[in-house]
């Protein structure tokens, strides 16, 4: 057996279901509190803010400009087809929109939360039929299409809503981690509890946010989320997609190959493990959102005290992507911590004891999800 | 005097190395040996420059009479066999010394020793008299014991002392059968002249011949006299490694068509079936070992034993294209051997582990060591014998020589070459595939991917030499004449000529037998 030096491998230590539970239970912040710690998080939450911002505006012109378009060949664009934005994007001089897209259908496929519910119901498909009998008028190919495949366009349209929903989501998730970065600065957010409430309060006041998407054709105007659906920001976007892009996600766009035959993967999707809490922060070979396009993305626009801070560590920018993964976890454990926080079913300081088990229950629940996850990114 | 310089240059670099008057750093002294060995690369180059290719016999030939008592001469010449392998050990002493980073003890003594076996090995190649090979031959055996057993790993002194014997033994055999060819033709003529039955008779010829197989085949090494090779290689360290499997195995390869197949080619070719089927059970038995080994270092050693195998089969053959496979083959596999070693070499500097139950996920583009891994795979597939390197050149050049001679044995060796795919495979899959990590797997899959593996990464000029050596694999694949064209006039005489004698002799024997019964 080969003697390995210990400073090669280290295995940082990792927080258990039932200190998690504790944690939560205590209003004590999954991620220890320390100075690099608010320096990893603010900071990579300002350069996430900046990406959300690009995907949110790119996700809502998809939902409105490209919306049944069969050949989206531009569809990235934003509408500028300058040459000069074409070379651009061709160079790879760009933001990957395609993580954008990989978290709509993740959200889209798990189908969790009542959007999911009212893309199953009979108004929507009325609204569908309406909507594609205007399309069909003008467009020979959908026309065509439409008769083959009757289910293919009613999909495009569960697409279309769920692209514009996260894109309504990412709109207020990047003002809010603007919105912390800007109160870090001028020393508002001292700390890693004070950044738990900040983005806990931003999310409780936009909680009740209606999530509404509408298109025109023709002139005319087709609700797709009507008002009437009662469609929320919290309930039926943020809770579905932290359900589906943090804990769930997909198996499949890793490197590890996985066997479903032999029930490698669980055949209920409500046990997927494979989302950005437990990805694997090496780029290759681990399962769950590839975490590399976003990385990437972050990269181009990390605030220049973490890239020094990045810069003094092990391969400085050798692995500046591996780095910022394990920041950007951390900095998703706060915001779960603060979804967790704000969904509590009773104030933690409650006397009642069946208040008090009921948010013992519902700490416990999450701490099991949790200790599965990427914990050992919570001490160090 | 070009050829002496060959040998002067890096015999007066030792001197000066080890008569320096101050003490100078280690990477002075690195950079000393660096230059001198460049010097030498230098003038190999010159005399590729001024090598006839259209000439078959010695060529830039030195002579003087140095002990005629005995029959010692020095003689120097150079052919169409020697002279790539002049380059190569040029390049890869070059390359030695190059690597050598880190070095913690007797900077001086290890340079010295370095620059000691690079001319004993040029004298070796150049000599054209028996006994000045047999004198360079053994010059070069202390100072890589010295670079085993004082360098080497934990277990040096074990795989030093194993190689000392071995090749010791080795020495004395091909001392033993140079004499008796003294004692038995009754003249001190120790010249590159056929032995043929005229002056020998079979039975002779058969006993010295026998007697430089062994004690070449020690050195190749063929099995089942190989056990030396993978123990010196895993306690040598990786220069050494490198010039012993890119070199110094070909001095033997080198002596066994030089004066097995040159001194005694009728006895060759009675031998010649006897020796296919031992290079295919080198072959098979060096490839299936490989597949059988967990330290990097040793499944590369065992490579060495099956791919050595494949230059007896071509000597065995004795046509002109398996001969020129042979020179291939020995050119080829002292670049890829070379470069897998060092390409080893850098993963065990960097994860302090050879052991493939532990190394995994090596190409992790972030963490991981993702060129010398990409290296590594050119490496192998150049191994392994795919098409566009050298590796493909030579064994093909091999079989088709081999194959109207020995079918079955060349279609053994054939199996032993899709052998080299499969260990290699097994290799680049365990140490540069899945997940990084340089630890036994604990069965949890969440534990394993929480161990932070911190591995420095490797600076751009330390791939600079195993960069060289892949342009060089490459080059040689996709432009072979580079190379046939300076041995290919050699290997056909060469060839030819031992077929004509012997053809000769078994016209004679069989015409006095006509004869007889008339």
């Amino acid at each position: 057996m080969p003697i390995i030096p210990a400073e090669l491998v280290q295995a940082n230590p990792s927080l258990n279901r039932e200190e998690i539970q504790a944690r939560l239970l205590a209003g004590q912040t999954l991620l220890n509190d320390s100075a690099d710690h608010l320096l990893q998080v603010v900071a990579v939450l300002e350069s996430y803010g900046i990406v959300l911002d690009a995907y949110s505006k790119n996700l809502i012109y998809q939902a409105e400009h490209q919306f049944l378009n069969p050949l989206a060949l531009f569809k990235y664009l934003d509408g500028d087809l300058s040459p000069a934005k074409i070379w651009r994007h061709l160079n790879h001089d760009r933001i990957n929109f395609e993580y954008a897209e990989y978290c709509m259908k993740a959200m889209l496929w798990h189908g969790t939360g009542g959007m999911d519910a009212y893309f199953d119901g009979e108004a929507f498909a009325a609204n569908c039929a309406g909507v594609i009998a205007a399309k069909r008028r003008r467009d020979p190919l959908l026309a065509l299409l439409h008769p083959l495949a009757p289910a293919f366009l009613p999909e495009l349209i569960r697409t279309a809503a769920t692209t514009h929903a996260l894109g309504q989501f990412w709109r207020v998730m990047s003002d809010l981690f603007l919105d912390l970065a800007a109160a870090e600065r001028d020393g508002r957010v001292r700390s890693i509890p004070a950044v738990v409430d900040f983005i806990k309060d931003g999310l409780v006041a936009a909680a009740a946010n209606p999530i509404q998407y509408g298109v025109s054709i023709g002139g005319e105007q087709f609700w797709i989320l009507p008002p009437e659906a009662n469609l929320t920001f919290l309930v039926d976007v943020a809770v579905p997609y932290v359900e589906a892009v943090f804990l769930r996600g997909t198996p499949f766009l890793g490197t590890v190959s996985f066997n479903a035959q032999a029930q490698q993967i669980s055949p209920d999707q409500a046990q997927f493990a494979y989302g950005a809490l437990y990805a694997d922060p090496l780029p290759t070979m681990g399962a769950g959102i590839p975490p590399s396009l976003l990385m990437q993305d972050m990269y181009r626009h990390l605030p220049e005290a973490l890239h020094t801070w990045y810069l003094q560590r092990s391969r400085g920018e050798g692995d500046v992507r591996v780095k910022i993964c394990m920041s950007f976890q951390k900095a998703m454990f706060c915001v779960t911590n603060a979804a967790i926080n704000g969904t509590m079913p009773h104030p933690l300081d409650s006397q009642d004891p069946v208040q008090r088990s009921a948010n013992a229950a519902y700490a416990q629940a999450w701490a099991t999800r949790l200790a599965a996850g990427r914990t050992d990114c919570l001490a160090l | 005097m070009l050829l002496s310089s060959l040998l002067l240059v890096p015999f007066l670099g030792t001197l000066a190395l080890l008569l320096w008057p101050s003490s100078p750093s280690p990477q002075r002294l690195r950079l000393i040996a660096i230059a001198i060995l460049s010097v030498q690369l230098l003038l190999s180059l010159v005399a590729l420059g001024r090598f006839d290719v259209h000439q078959s016999g010695m060529q830039l030939v030195e002579l003087q009479p140095w002990v005629p008592g005995i029959g010692l001469d020095y003689s120097l010449g150079i052919d169409g066999l020697s002279l790539p392998l002049v380059l190569i050990n040029a390049a890869l002493s070059l390359v030695a010394a190059v690597i050598t980073r880190d070095i913690d003890k007797r900077p001086r003594i290890y340079f010295a020793m370095l620059l000691l076996i690079s001319g004993a090995v040029n004298g070796a190649f150049l000599a054209q008299n028996l006994l000045l090979f047999f004198l360079f031959y053994e010059l070069e055996l202390i100072p890589l014991w010295l670079l085993i057993s004082v360098w080497g790993g934990t277990n040096r002194t074990y795989a030093a002392t194993k190689f000392l014997i071995f090749t010791a033994i080795s020495g004395m055999l091909i001392l033993g059968a140079f004499l008796g060819l003294a004692l038995l033709t009754g003249s001190v003529d120790f010249s590159l002249t056929p032995v043929l039955s005229e002056r020998l008779s079979m039975g002779g010829q058969l006993l010295l011949l026998g007697a430089l197989l062994i004690g070449f085949g020690i050195k190749i090494p063929l099995v089942p006299l190989h056990n030396w090779l993978p123990d010196a290689h895993t306690q040598a360290s990786t220069p050494v490694s490198v010039l012993l499997a890119g070199v110094l195995l070909k001095l033997g390869t080198y002596g066994l068509l030089r004066f097995g197949l040159g001194l005694f080619p009728e006895a060759w070719a009675k031998l010649a079936p006897a020796l296919a089927i031992w290079a295919a059970i080198s072959v098979l038995y060096g490839s299936l070992a490989a597949i059988a080994q967990t330290d990097m270092k040793r499944m590369v050693a065992y490579s060495s034993v099956g791919h050595m195998g494949y230059v007896l089969l071509a000597a065995a053959a004795n046509t002109p294209v398996s001969l020129l496979g042979a020179v291939f083959q020995m050119v080829s596999h002292g670049l890829i051997s070379a470069l897998l070693f060092l390409l080893v070499g850098i993963v065990y500097r960097k994860t302090g582990t050879r052991d493939l139950e532990v190394l995994r996920g090596l190409l992790n583009p972030e963490k991981g060591l993702p060129f010398t891994g990409s290296l590594m795979i050119v490496g192998v597939m150049a191994s392994a014998g795919l098409p566009g390197m050298a590796g493909f050149i030579s064994e093909f050049l091999v079989f088709r020589g081999s194959i109207t001679e020995f079918p079955v044995a060349t279609l053994l060796s054939m199996v032993g070459s899709g052998l080299t795919a499969v260990y290699f495979l097994l290799l680049v899959n365990r140490a540069f595939f899945g997940r990084l990590a340089i630890t036994p797997t604990t069965g949890d899959a969440l534990v394993d991917t929480r161990l932070d593996v911190r591995l420095a990464p490797v600076a751009p000029r330390e791939t600079i030499p195993a960069i060289a050596l892949v342009a060089a694999v490459v080059v040689l694949g996709l432009l072979p004449s580079s190379l046939s064209r300076l041995s290919e006039v050699a290997t056909t005489t060469m060839a030819s000529a031992s077929q004509l004698s012997s053809g000769l002799a078994s016209g004679l024997a069989s015409a006095v037998s006509a004869g007889g019964v008339g």
